[in-house]
């Protein structure tokens, strides 16, 4: 994907795919691109740490939201949308869990070479993501759902959840993410 | 100079001109035939008043108008003074003296090139009660050796512009200085103070905006006290030696060079019964060749000029101490030096054209300092625990000018004023940069790490042109403190969000980084009130609204970088709070789950105690609905830009996609005023630690540094091998505790609900068409626990 950068429109919308499983990274893994550019700035930042969403619950508590020990409701967090002025709402609902890893980089670099030939056509600046190798996902879990109303709490609330999603254990992502702008600004 | 003159130089220092008028009548030689003698008392009741006291350099001058000296209880009268002199064994001449209730003040600073308008005036009220002894020797032989001890109470020290002023109350000084020598050495008179030791204690620091009132506590219409910033407390113990010689940069005038060291300091600000405190300081400056003369600024205004060779320094402060039991954030260090430096291509210095007049449209009376500034060099570090980070090679440049006026709340020539001391500014072009972060010491490598506390908005280098003020109105959300109002004006900026190092150890080069350029910014503060309270330093704002139209995010070089296109920040608070607590983030179960050491190592997570020290940043943003007029919550990504024939983007000419009004609420009306509550908002807790942490090899084979390791390899410092540091497959316990310090930030951020009323895509012929009719989202607590160190 990288080798081909007019194949999107804005690479900062490649951004957003690190959160999300895809072959996209299994693309990435495979550029060893270390030695393929020059390195602009010895900055940068090596990231360790971890991520989580309602661990043990949000903040609010009424008939419909909870903390996590409460069997009665739900603890994870709910985004809903709706396409249509008057029509029902789509929801994510019961967002929670959490992700760790070590080395997630961030920094600026300069491709003026590799990448096939295809680098020192481009010679320029990118925002460089690299990504960690492995990842670590621990009770991560969303629902689709359809809903009649914003909140779960709005006068006569219907929702049909339509599937789940539950994730758990070690994903690999390998490789770099290179984000830069191309077309027209 | 004669040994006369110095004297009576010296003793005017200590004592008023009138006294030291006095003592020139009994000249030395007549003094020494009393030797022995059990000496002279002399009392005196000063009053003196000058319309005018000037001084000239090259043929322009300065005016000191409405000088006098008398009473600081009754107008018109005059102060009381006491002196008791006598001449010593050792042929000394020593003076004990009691001055009650002075005041000495002069109503305008007027530059003769600038008729119309004048500084403001200053005020001085003391009672004074102290020693003065003097003998001859001084450091060479030939001067004037001195010994001193005073103490001066009930004092007030006042600035006063257009009827309204602000000043220190009830200020108690003690000084002793002990051995200070008088000396003339070739052309220059030196004095050198080896000790100076003493307290300062400031009462109240108080605003009036009735021009009734006049060096008073309280108001002359109501009687009752007037408002506070607080108070604050000082005691040092210094060295000091100052240079002067005769001759400005440019023919007559004055040039000083002076070096302060301070052994020991401790500063507290007081709000009520709260306490913000420095303690344990010591460092040192020195400043060399700083020129006063009766000048003109670049611009050819007539003004007091003082302009700077270098200043040079630094100051260790052991702790900052805040909260109900006085707990640390940690130590602070900071060297500098400000010299002449080129920037962007041009040369910047350091100096000061201090102008008459302030804000034009608030009257004649105000400071106006046509400042440029050069700081060539910085570090600030900051540690905690024992661990420390510094922000490396803090470099700053600008030019423009400073207003400051003490303002009352009215609209005066069509321009709206606050109450307390405004400062303005007016025309100012400046920036700032840094190299990047070191944690541990000076030698580790430059990292990034800003980029984590953006949330705080924080730029490592920002570039911009300024105008807008600053007001300061005494009193907090309760009792003392202080109450900002503010309305600025950003133009063509540069804030970089992420920034690579300008200097990677061969020079100047230029900055790469994820750029913010030609930003246009304008932003007001209403009512925002700073108290130290038992939590710790509260910032609460009662509005706030600010649109940032940066119009390219540029990835590279600021300047030709390329660019996503163009974004539009609006935000509209009401009722937002910062609170800075001391202490981090605590006990972090890092790359797990779990409350406790062995719950976090069972989830395959690291347990950390990172100790008491640290900061804790808590934020609490009420993001607004859209209120009708303009003002609300938005994000607008505008690209496909028509451009100019110059080729750079025209606004408003490409295709925009909208969040249209993004606020907060509490998830319904539950106080029945058929309106949302919203008064949990968005509330971020950030902590800042320096700690250490888990960083594994990426790939096989030699890193950046040349060290060699397999993938999935720790790395573990050591300070054995050459670069410090090694891999290791399977770290020992003991190696476990070698891991690299990082910057840790730890981040929770929670609402009960945000929404975004819709979001448009907007055509720049077809107008705007509403992709998504609302998003609601609900109970988030989004926990991130981030620590930065240096990619291998």
């Amino acid at each position: 994907m990288i080798r081909h950068p007019g194949t999107a429109k804005y690479g900062l919308a490649l951004a957003m795919l690190i959160a999300l499983p895809s072959p996209v990274r299994a693309e990435l893994a495979s550029l060893g691109d270390q030695a393929l550019s020059d390195v602009s700035g010895q900055g940068g930042i090596y990231l360790s740490g971890d991520v989580s969403i309602n661990e043990m619950g949000g903040p609010v508590e009424n008939s419909h939201f909870g903390r996590c020990d409460d069997a009665t409701r739900k603890c994870g967090a709910r985004f809903a949308w709706r396409l249509k002025e008057t029509g029902g709402w789509m929801v994510l609902d019961d967002i929670r869990g959490n992700f760790s890893f070590e080395g997630l980089t961030l920094r600026v670099r300069h491709v003026d070479s590799g990448f096939g030939g295809d680098g020192e056509l481009f010679n320029r600046d990118v925002l460089e993501l690299g990504l960690p190798n492995t990842v670590r996902f621990n009770d991560v879990r969303f629902k689709i759902a359809a809903s009649n109303t914003a909140r779960p709490t709005d006068p006569g609330f219907l929702q049909t959840d339509i599937f789940s999603v539950e994730m758990r254990g070690e994903v690999v992502m390998e490789g770099n993410l290179l984000v830069f702008p191309t077309g027209n600004p | 100079m004669t040994r006369q003159t110095i004297v009576a130089g010296l003793i005017t220092l200590w004592l008023p001109l009138p006294v030291s008028a006095d003592l020139k009548r009994l000249d030395d030689n007549a003094m020494a035939d009393i030797q022995g003698q059990s000496g002279i008392t002399l009392e005196m009741d000063v009053g003196v008043s000058a319309d005018r006291v000037s001084y000239y350099d090259d043929g322009q001058g300065v005016h000191l108008e409405g000088f006098r000296v008398g009473s600081s209880v009754t107008p018109d009268a005059p102060a009381h003074h006491e002196i008791t002199l006598d001449v010593g064994q050792d042929a000394s001449l020593n003076l004990e003296y009691l001055v009650e209730d002075r005041r000495i003040e002069f109503g305008d600073v007027r530059l003769a090139g600038a008729p119309d308008v004048s500084m403001g005036g200053l005020f001085l009220d003391q009672s004074l009660q102290g020693t003065l002894t003097m003998r001859s020797g001084g450091a060479t032989g030939h001067g004037y050796t001195f010994d001193t001890a005073y103490t001066m109470t009930g004092g007030r020290l006042g600035y006063r512009t257009n009827g309204n002023e602000v000043f220190l109350d009830d200020i108690t000084l003690t000084v002793e200085a002990l051995g200070t020598t008088l000396d003339v050495v070739g052309n220059t008179l030196t004095l050198n103070s080896p000790s100076v030791v003493g307290s300062l204690d400031v009462g109240a620091i108080r605003y009036s905006g009735n021009s009734l009132n006049h060096g008073r506590s309280t108001d002359a219409s109501t009687g009752a006290l007037l408002p506070s910033y607080g108070g604050l407390s000082l005691d040092y113990d210094l060295s000091s030696r100052t240079d002067l010689t005769a001759g400005g940069r440019s023919g007559e005038g004055l040039r000083i060079d002076h070096e302060t060291t301070i052994h020991s300091a401790s500063f507290l600000y007081r709000d009520d019964a709260h306490t913000l405190a420095l303690r344990d300081m010591s460092g040192r400056y020195q400043i060399s060749d700083l020129r006063l003369d009766v000048d003109h600024d670049w611009k050819g205004r007539p003004a007091l000029a003082l302009t700077l060779g270098t200043l040079e320094g630094d100051l260790h402060i052991g702790a900052i101490e805040m909260g109900a039991n006085g707990k640390s954030v940690g130590q602070v260090n900071v060297s500098f030096l400000f010299k002449d430096q080129v920037f962007n291509g041009r040369t910047y210095t350091n100096a000061v054209y201090l102008q008459g007049g302030g804000h034009p449209d608030a009257g004649p009376q105000g400071l106006r300092m046509a400042a440029e500034w050069s700081l060539s060099l910085a570090d600030l570090s900051y540690t905690e625990d024992g661990n420390r980070v510094i922000f490396s090679g803090l470099q700053s440049w600008g030019q423009g000018d400073i207003t400051v006026n003490v303002t009352r709340d009215e609209t005066r020539n069509g321009t709206r004023f606050y109450d307390g001391l405004r400062i303005g500014f007016d025309g100012v072009k400046a920036g700032y940069r840094i190299n990047g972060l070191k944690v541990g010491d000076e030698n580790a490598p430059l990292q990034g790490g800003t980029e984590l506390l953006l949330a705080l908005g924080f730029y490592p280098a920002y570039e911009f042109e300024m105008d807008g003020h600053i007001t300061l109105a005494p009193g907090g959300a309760t009792g003392e403190g202080l109450t900002v109002n503010s309305d600025i004006q950003l133009h063509n900026g540069k804030a970089a969000v992420i920034a690579a190092p300008y200097d990677e150890g061969s020079g100047d080069i230029p900055q790469k980084g994820l750029w913010l350029t030609e930003v246009e910014y304008d932003g007001h503060v209403r009512e925002m009130t700073l108290d130290v309270t038992d939590e710790g330093l509260i910032l609460g704002t009662g509005e706030s609204w600010s649109t940032m139209d940066i119009g390219n995010v540029r990835v590279g070089d600021k300047s030709s970088g390329g660019s996503f296109g163009r974004l539009v920040l609006q935000k509209f608070e009401k009722g937002s709070t910062m609170t800075i607590v001391p202490g981090g983030a605590g006990d972090v179960c890092a790359g797990g789950v779990g409350s406790s050491a062995s719950a976090c190592a069972a989830s395959g997570g690291i347990w950390q105690q990172r100790g008491d020290e640290g900061i804790t940043i808590r934020l609490k943003q009420l993001l607004a609905p859209a209120d009708g007029s303009g003002r609300k919550n938005a994000i607008a990504w505008e690209t496909n830009r028509s451009s100019d024939g110059s080729g750079n983007a025209v606004n408003g000419t490409g295709t925009q996609l909208v969040l249209n009004d993004i606020y907060t609420s509490d998830g319904g009306d539950f106080d029945g005023d058929g309106r949302d509550d919203n008064t949990f908002g968005i509330r971020t807790d950030l902590s800042v630690d320096v700690y250490q942490t888990k960083v594994v090899k990426k790939t096989d084979g030699a890193d950046s540094l040349g060290v060699t390791g397999n993938r999935g390899d720790e790395k573990i410092m050591d300070s054995s091998v050459a670069q410090g540091y090694r891999y290791v497959a399977n770290p020992t316990p003991d190696e476990i505790l070698d891991r690299p310090l990082g910057f840790a930030v730890k981040a929770e951020s929670r609402f009960k609900e945000l929404s975004i009323n819709r979001v448009d895509l907007v055509h720049p012929v077809g107008g705007p068409q509403t992709a998504i009719y609302g998003i609601k989202m609900q109970n988030f607590d989004i926990k991130a626990n981030l620590t930065a160190t240096p990619i291998p």
